[in-house]
């Protein structure tokens, strides 16, 4: 009943807790698109590029989260901070 | 780097730019990038309507997030056109109810707020989906204003 109740744009579809992360993968595609079709001197294979470009970036932020999940779980305990 | 160094010396297309502003990705299409335009169009369209559907139109609002409007105006009339909605209809009431919010000054009388305000994260996602879209329209614009018309350019064909 929720579901039938719901009017799209107006109320929000709402984030699944703890997964909203998960939304940055369209979010990185839609930023994509838009930046491949300005950038590249020639657009053959659009789609292509655009997959590689939201791969590389996906996998670019989330090395750099671990890199921090790392420095704070176990780098700065080391230190025995307070 | 696949950049076109040679647009530098291009004049500057202020028609396509105001184009691209009032409807994302026209800028292209007007100088005969219609694939390019399209694909600046999906691009943009997408991010903001995502963003709209996951937050609520509540997630545009210029007077309670000024900052945040200025980058998704980027987006063009759209962005005005989810303010107008969200003033009209989910400020004034047409829409959902209106219920007193606890006030930030205890002397002040409670603010009415609407029942379809979002206040989780999906709030956050959705203003940062539309002022992304906003800011990547503002790139768009920027590549109608110096791209070098379709047809007067070799290195074009296939483009269109």
């Amino acid at each position: 009943m929720t579901i039938i109740a719901w009017i799209p744009f107006l109320q929000p579809a709402g984030v699944p807790e703890n997964y909203w992360w998960v939304l940055m993968f369209p979010l990185v595609f839609g930023i994509s698109i838009a930046y491949r079709a300005t950038h590249d001197h020639s657009i053959d294979h659009f789609w292509y590029r655009v997959s590689l470009f939201t791969a590389k970036s996906i996998l670019a932020m989330g090395s750099l989260a671990l890199v921090l999940y790392l420095f704070v779980y176990w780098i700065i305990p080391i230190f025995h901070v307070g | 780097m696949s950049y076109d160094y040679d647009q530098l010396d291009e004049p500057l297309h202020w028609g396509a730019a105001v184009l691209g502003w009032i409807c994302p990705g026209m800028g292209q299409i007007m100088t005969g990038h219609r694939r390019r335009g399209f694909f600046s169009m999906i691009g943009i369209f997408g991010l903001f309507l995502s963003g709209v559907l996951i937050g609520g139109v509540d997630c545009v609002d210029r007077s309670e997030d000024p900052l945040w409007f200025y980058a998704q105006a980027g987006t063009g009339p759209i962005a005005f056109a989810a303010d107008w909605a969200n003033a009209g209809l989910l400020k004034s009431g047409k829409v959902g109810e209106l219920v007193e919010s606890p006030p930030s000054n205890p002397r002040m009388a409670p603010p009415l707020m609407s029942t379809f305000k979002t206040i989780t994260v999906a709030s956050e996602v959705g203003t940062l989906y539309c002022a992304l879209a906003g800011l990547m329209n503002i790139v768009v614009i920027f590549d109608a204003l110096k791209r070098r018309p379709a047809g007067l350019n070799e290195s074009t064909r296939g483009d269109a």
